[in-house]
């Protein structure tokens, strides 16, 4: 039943890094704007450094409530279904709040992936109806106005850009980057200072990083972290233009007539209806569940959903291909002052290396490939989950003095670094978004069914830079050193599934990121990204999201 | 970032048998309570009898010893822990205080096949051999692993929670904790019971 009718110029759906810009743009402008956040509305003094936060439900979707229900081809041919949860963040602000900001932008190649390395049998990558230099103003506003710290040193990759460096500096640096530094100038590679979406000094009301040593997967107390909440959202109230609706779980875009969104109805914290009508409708709930909510929504002219009339919505899901390794450095084999280095806590690596953007070797590819990027990181810090994976041996578990000498051996003899392989997912046929036709969420509405089919080129790429990180590592004196190239789905970096194009038969967005077949129904967040351009996607989706809020604002004209 | 999936709560096998709750739990409502963690000897009676709590402290020992290297159990006050952690309704709702109990009839069954007498009665020694004896099963194994995912709590999570008295555990092991740390009112508990 229908309960209360609100009425906004704007209506958005999620409030991470999709909708943030979009907010702030439009209320700076004088339209109303309302956000439907289906989590919480927590801040900074809610955020605690410790281990049990992101163990438990707390700032997610609980399973038990609303889940996924996840497709994984198996080896013969067949699926294996499980429920799953791809959540990044069920509160204002979204997932950007436990991002470890790691901000790359995307390469001109990138857009262009089909016109550069032509195209590869199996998968369906299409160029992007845009190019770099049409984003590339909005990645220098995200640096200006959400915050970028970092430092651009020149290499054969480096992106054109129109200001010559970042705004902030660099966060503080452990000494690990030395160390890496010099090995990759041994190796002839070219060492990048990784940019960061950390405040390193103080900004609009923002502190500057605080350096606790627990920032990825962790809320940032200082309000350094570039979260769509503490760089956007906070300045978007302050306008007076701007309502955050938490415990809104929207549930439905309709439509009329002529195939126009014109209203949103949600659920609220008493699960009774709500409409809100407005001009504009944003969607950005994060890539699945914006195919979700599309697929949901079904009206007289758009009857499998809105804006799917040629079966586009939820299609070309991409998540991000790629791999992890470890170096591990045991403290016997330095001096006391080099150890004394590597057991710093607070400043970052800040590393990395596109050496194989493009990997261009006939003994492994017959033609130039796309490659992709290697973060050197920390782990977030959870101490307690680490010792639990050390409790094992030959299978059995161990306890007594032996347990205590084996953690003792982990956490004070040896220090792990940690690197991170980003590649293009690429999209196919077998990675998609569509409603499952049992499962339900608590409100009575289908999930969502992902199928998260990769294609066999992504593992071959992504081995070989997993190769290139080891050797890295070995040259910086790791005595242990592993890795391993993977292709399941990580929750964290899902995009695509309403990718735009200029053709609605093989994209579900326009040019604009308007939904085909509508002329008011926007979608800001990663879901329309045709790739992902082999880094993390955030600082792209807000670059795209804050060239979405100008595509309205012309739209809308001026106020009044 | 890619997060590794290994941040779950869980990664050691199910356990079997009924689920049951001990008598007390039912009585326990953090949403109302004004703090959100009660370390008090009432928690640890609460959900452990007598004889039980006795028995556990034992094994905690075995499991966690004073080897005059790093805390013991008793040192990082593992059962009082253990007591608080049972109280969280997803481990009673995993069935936790119930397998526990269960895994204790196993240990007194070879306690008697070894020594002939309850587990508390025997040597050190001959209850090491008791706990090695059980772990030698499956099903010993994986009861072990519980109460060492337990112990491993006890010595890494915030003190607030009860265990790794003033840190001892995070010093023994040089991990230097992340700020701001949580407080009685606001911890997990807390935040949990908000959603």
């Amino acid at each position: 039943m229908i309960n209360k009718i609100k009425t906004f110029d704007i209506c958005i759906v999620g409030s991470g890094a999709g909708a943030g810009p979009v907010a702030f743009e439009l209320s700076k402008a004088g339209y109303s704007v309302g956000i439907l956040e289906k989590g919480g509305w927590y801040k900074e003094k809610d955020f605690f450094k410790d281990e049990q936060f992101p163990r438990h439900d707390i700032f997610q979707s609980k399973q038990t409530e609303e889940c996924h229900v996840l497709e994984e081809p198996k080896k013969d041919g067949g699926s294996s279904y499980t429920t799953a949860q791809f959540w990044g963040g069920n509160i204002v602000g979204g997932a950007s709040n436990f991002m470890s900001g790691y901000f790359h932008r995307l390469k001109p190649d990138d857009f262009r992936l089909v016109s550069v390395f032509g195209k590869i049998k199996g998968a369906n990558t299409i160029d992007w109806p845009i190019g770099y230099d049409d984003l590339e103003p909005y990645y220098t506003k995200v640096e200006r106005v959400v915050g970028v710290s970092g430092r651009v040193v020149q290499h054969p990759h480096l992106e054109p850009r129109s200001h010559p460096d970042y705004p902030f500096p660099p966060t503080a640096e452990h000494p690990i980057a030395a160390r890496f530094d010099q090995a990759c100038k041994e190796m002839g590679l070219h060492p990048l200072p990784m940019a960061r979406g950390i405040l390193s000094k103080p900004f609009n009301g923002r502190k500057g990083c605080e350096y606790s040593g627990y920032c990825g997967s962790y809320g940032c107390r200082s309000g350094a972290k570039a979260s769509s909440r503490a760089a956007l959202l906070n300045q978007a109230i302050t306008t007076g233009n701007c309502t955050i609706i938490p415990y809104a779980k929207a549930y439905r875009i309709n439509s009329n007539q002529r195939g126009n969104a014109t209203s949103v109805d949600y659920y609220n914290s008493k699960a009774q209806s709500v409409k809100v009508r407005a001009r504009i409708i944003v969607v950005a709930c994060y890539s699945i569940e914006s195919a979700r909510l599309l697929l949901n929504s079904i009206g007289e002219k758009h009857p499998n959903g809105i804006g799917n009339n040629n079966q586009q919505v939820g299609k070309n899901l991409h998540c991000c291909s790629g791999g992890t390794g470890h170096g591990v450095f045991e403290f016997d084999q330095f001096s006391r002052k080099e150890v004394q280095g590597f057991k710093r806590v607070g400043p970052f690596f800040n590393r990395a290396l596109q050496d194989w953007y493009v990997i261009n070797d006939k003994k492994v590819f017959k033609r130039p490939v796309k490659g992709g990027t290697i973060d050197f990181v920390f782990d977030p810090p959870t101490p307690m989950a680490d010792a639990n994976g050390l409790k094992r041996e030959n299978g059995k578990v161990l306890w007594g003095t032996a347990l205590k000498q084996r953690l003792k051996s982990h956490f004070t003899q040896s220090k792990d670094f940690k690197f991170e392989v980003f590649c293009d997912w690429l999209t196919t046929d077998d990675c998609y978004v569509r409603l499952d036709h049992k499962e339900k969420d608590k409100w009575g509405t289908p999930v969502a069914r992902v199928k998260v089919g990769y294609h066999p080129h992504d593992k071959k790429v992504s081995q070989y830079i997993v190769n290139q990180g080891q050797r890295v590592m070995k040259v910086m004196g790791a005595q242990k050193v592993w890795g391993n190239a993977w292709s399941e789905p990580t929750p964290n970096l899902v995009a695509g599934g309403l990718r735009f194009g200029n053709d609605p038969k093989t994209s579900a967005l326009d040019a604009d990121c308007r939904v085909h077949g509508t002329d008011n129904l926007f979608v800001s967040d990663g879901s329309f990204m045709p790739n992902g351009g082999s880094v993390t996607p955030t600082f792209t989706i807000y670059a795209n999201a804050f060239r979405v809020a100008d595509k309205i604002k012309a739209q809308l004209g001026s106020v009044g | 970032m890619h997060v590794d999936h290994a941040v779950n709560r869980r990664i050691f096998l199910q356990q079997a048998g009924a689920v049951t709750l001990l008598t007390g739990l039912l009585f326990y409502k953090p949403c109302v309570a004004k703090k959100f963690i009660d370390h008090s000897s009432n928690t640890v009676d609460m959900v452990f009898s007598a004889t039980e709590k006795k028995v556990i402290k034992a094994v905690q020992m075995q499991l966690f010893p004073a080897d005059n290297d790093g805390p013991s159990a008793v040192d990082i006050n593992a059962l009082g822990y253990l007591a608080f952690a049972l109280t969280d309704p997803k481990n009673i709702e995993d069935g936790d205080p119930a397998y526990i109990r269960e895994g204790l009839t196993w240990l007194e069954k070879i306690a008697f096949k070894i020594g002939s007498k309850p587990f508390l009665m025997l040597s050190t020694q001959q209850q090491f051999q008791v706990i090695e004896k059980l772990s030698e099963s499956e099903k010993g194994d994986n009861w072990i692993s519980l109460l060492v995912y337990y112990l491993l709590e006890a010595l890494l999570l915030d003190p607030v929670y009860g265990g790794n008295t003033n840190g001892v555990g995070w010093a023994w092991l040089g991990h230097q904790a992340g700020f701001p740390r949580p407080t009685r009112e606001k911890n997990y508990r807390y935040y949990l019971s908000q959603t």
